[in-house]
């Protein structure tokens, strides 16, 4: 997947490779775990998610016993994204920096990054970054002369789209069955080996690394002011350039399409599927209005989610597609909870029912109510969010959802019932 | 006394009416303990001390001096790897097979126990050691198995089960759940459909339809007529087209939603000739 150079004026933190490497562990080396604790806060400001994040590092150096390990989160669970792969083939410097710096702050001896088993050039990448970093004194024994040891391991995993949940992922690294856990305990508490764990995505760690080499403050500057840096976008469907962006939080969807070139010659867009494959429609006339960031997609339904967008033309049936997704979404999981086992299933019925027009007046109170309860009962982010393809399509797509379930044989059976 | 109307109803009451005037037997929990004998041992459990740690050291006095035998006592050495069990092996060599049967809650079909019937394990023995024996490297191990074998063989996970100590449900679960171990041979030639929402919105969903329909089978299984399988494709190839199909690790592009029923039609044509 193609690198789409960002237009003039977009903040690159996390593709943009740094001219001075190593220079973010040097700095949390010289300010020290609380230190470089308080410059990330300070770039997280009052962003949820960010915060989740710094006080997951801080509790897991707060925790007790000496045993701690830092995951390096790389592996997609969207079958179709490719961005922690570019960001590891283009960056990896700042991803393998920014294990150690977390390694550094919790106090953690060890850190995993975990890839997919065939992105082979990743991994290299990364190989490459961690032999240079041992060559020149920058991890191991005595990292970066801070006394502490830093070992650096990669584990490519595949099998399964479920790995990505970050309690999965755990379980995968320790050789078990690819069920979630439910969380408390966080894995800052009791993570990889029953150990306090920090699992990152590998876009938080080069954001860690760019904030110490750089500023908090000038992060902090970066998009969207409640929700600041950037975020990794990959952009397909009907599109002119398909490829990869790095996006300032905040950029209204529209003007994610035009940076990447506009819609496809020829091709009328319909809506935009945000999110991946538990992704939620946005129809063509909010993209103007809508900014992506956690909160601005909160609103009309979706979520970053994978970080795919997928422009939709006027060719796409709605229903079809959202009872498909809902059908892989159903396939996936992988059966932990009872709502998500079955509920993911009856889901992806009613949505083939509405592509049959075999869809009964009941169907849309039950898609309703079936999706709060499944999403209700969540264990994890795959059935909190399995349910919003069908969701969304009901919601902007009403006519075309019912146009097909009012043809005859759909009123015919639908009378029968009742 | 039964014929009599209300006979059953005189003695329920005489029964409520004795108890009705007895002293009360509710025993306030944990304020007041129950009167228990001493040789009652309630639930089984291990003692911690009080860090947490577990004070067993794993002697197996207990299991030895259980009367009827329902103590089986194992543990690990002192990094976590071997599974030990102190004590003459006849006490629980036997039990162990039986336990790890029922633990795992499932017995192995037919079909696979047969196939894993008389295998050389020189080569899962391999992997184990490669591993040092870790339960936690499982996935490895298992990567491991199924290259020297092509497939996961139920004897080469028993054996690992019983040398590295995990649970035969453990390793079964592990061998499961990821889609790219396999339990049985020749899974030699696929065609895999791509699921990804790309793919789905460029009418993937429509071909897996067609292919199913025209080759008579399901995703995930064979096609009747060749050696294929249906399959869905674990992610999307960088750079590949949608709607994507793959046969053997090679991406197909003349394919769309439209001509899928041609294209299977060809394909049928080339196996048959």
């Amino acid at each position: 997947m193609k690198h789409l150079p960002a237009p003039k004026g977009w903040a690159q933190p996390l593709l943009q490779p740094s001219t001075e490497p190593w220079a973010g562990l040097r700095a949390a080396v010289a300010a020290g775990p609380q230190g470089t604790l308080q410059r990330l806060e300070g770039a997280a400001r009052h962003q949820p998610t960010a915060r989740v994040t710094v006080e997951g590092w801080r509790a897991a150096s707060n925790a007790t016993g000496s045993e701690r390990y830092v995951v390096g989160h790389a592996y997609e669970g969207d079958p179709a994204v490719f961005t922690s792969r570019l960001l590891l083939e283009a960056n990896a410097q700042s991803v393998v920096e920014g294990l150690a710096i977390a390694a550094l702050t919790i106090g953690a001896t060890e850190a995993i990054l975990a890839v997919r088993a065939d992105e082979a050039a990743a991994i290299r990448a990364a190989e490459t970054v961690i032999a240079a970093g041992l060559r020149d004194g920058h991890l191991g024994l005595n990292a970066a002369g801070s006394g502490h040891e830093i070992t650096i391991s990669i584990h490519p995993l595949q099998g399964s789209s479920m790995i990505s949940e970050p309690t999965v992922l755990l379980k995968a690294l320790d050789g078990k069955r690819g069920q979630p856990e439910q969380m408390p305990p966080y894995p800052s508490s009791i993570g990889y080996r029953g150990k306090p764990t920090v699992v990152s995505r590998v876009a938080t760690l080069a954001a860690a690394t760019w904030i110490l080499a750089h500023d908090a403050a000038a992060y902090a500057e970066i998009g969207d002011p409640a929700q600041p840096g950037t975020l990794l976008v990959q952009v397909g469907g009907s599109i002119a350039q398909p490829g990869i962006i790095e996006v300032p939080t905040g950029t209204t969807l529209a003007d994610i399409i035009a940076a990447t070139g506009g819609v496809s010659r020829g091709a009328t867009l319909k809506a935009l599927l945000v999110g991946g494959p538990a992704g939620g429609f946005i129809p063509a006339q909010l993209l103007a209005a809508t900014p992506y960031s956690d909160a601005g997609l909160a609103t009309v339904g979706a979520h970053v989610g994978s970080g795919a967008i997928l422009a939709l033309d006027t060719t796409v049936a709605i229903p079809e597609l959202a009872a498909m997704l809902a059908r892989w979404s159903a396939d996936e999981a992988c059966g932990k909870t009872i709502p998500c086992r079955i509920g993911t299933r009856r889901l992806a019925e009613i949505g083939q029912r509405f592509v049959d027009g075999l869809a009964g007046p009941a169907d849309a109170a039950r898609l309703q109510a079936l999706a709060a309860d499944v999403a209700d009962s969540a264990l994890c982010a795959h059935e909190r969010l399995a349910p919003t393809p069908l969701l969304t399509g009901v919601r902007y797509f009403e006519r075309e959802f019912y146009s097909v379930a009012a043809t005859p044989v759909a009123a015919s059976t639908a009378k029968g019932r009742n | 006394m039964a014929r009599i109307p209300g006979g059953g109803i005189v003695r329920g009451m005489k029964l409520t009416l004795t108890r009705f005037f007895q002293p009360k037997r509710t025993v306030l929990y944990p304020e007041a303990k129950p009167d228990i004998p001493p040789r009652n041992r309630g639930r089984l459990e291990l003692v911690t001390d009080e860090h947490g740690a577990l004070k067993c050291e794993t002697c197996f006095q207990c299991a030895q001096a259980c009367p009827i035998e329902c103590i089986d006592m194992g543990g690990t050495d002192t990094k976590g790897r071997f599974a030990v069990h102190w004590g003459p092996a006849e006490q629980y060599a036997e039990r162990r097979e039986e336990s790890a049967a029922r633990r795992s809650g499932r017995t192995v079909s037919d079909a696979a126990a047969a196939q894993g019937s008389s295998i050389d394990l020189a080569a899962v023995d391999a992997a184990l050691e490669r591993f040092d024996y870790d339960p936690h490297a499982m996935l490895g191990i298992l990567e491991a198995i199924q290259g020297a074998y092509g497939y996961l063989p139920v004897d080469a996970l028993k054996r690992v089960s019983r040398v590295t100590g995990a649970w035969y449900a453990m390793v079964y679960g592990t061998a499961t759940f990821y889609k790219h171990l396999a339990f049985e041979p020749g899974r030699t030639r696929s065609i895999a459909i791509c699921r990804c929402a790309p793919c789905l919105a460029a009418g993937s969903g429509r071909v897996a339809g067609t292919l199913t329909t025209e080759f008579a089978t399901e995703i995930g299984r064979a096609i009747p007529w060749s050696n294929l399988r249906l399959e869905a494709l674990p992610g999307h190839l960088l750079d590949a087209p949608s709607p994507l199909v793959v046969i053997d690790g090679e991406p197909q592009r003349d394919l769309s939603a439209r001509n899928a029923e041609s294209w299977a039609a060809a394909l049928a044509g080339r196996y048959a000739a």
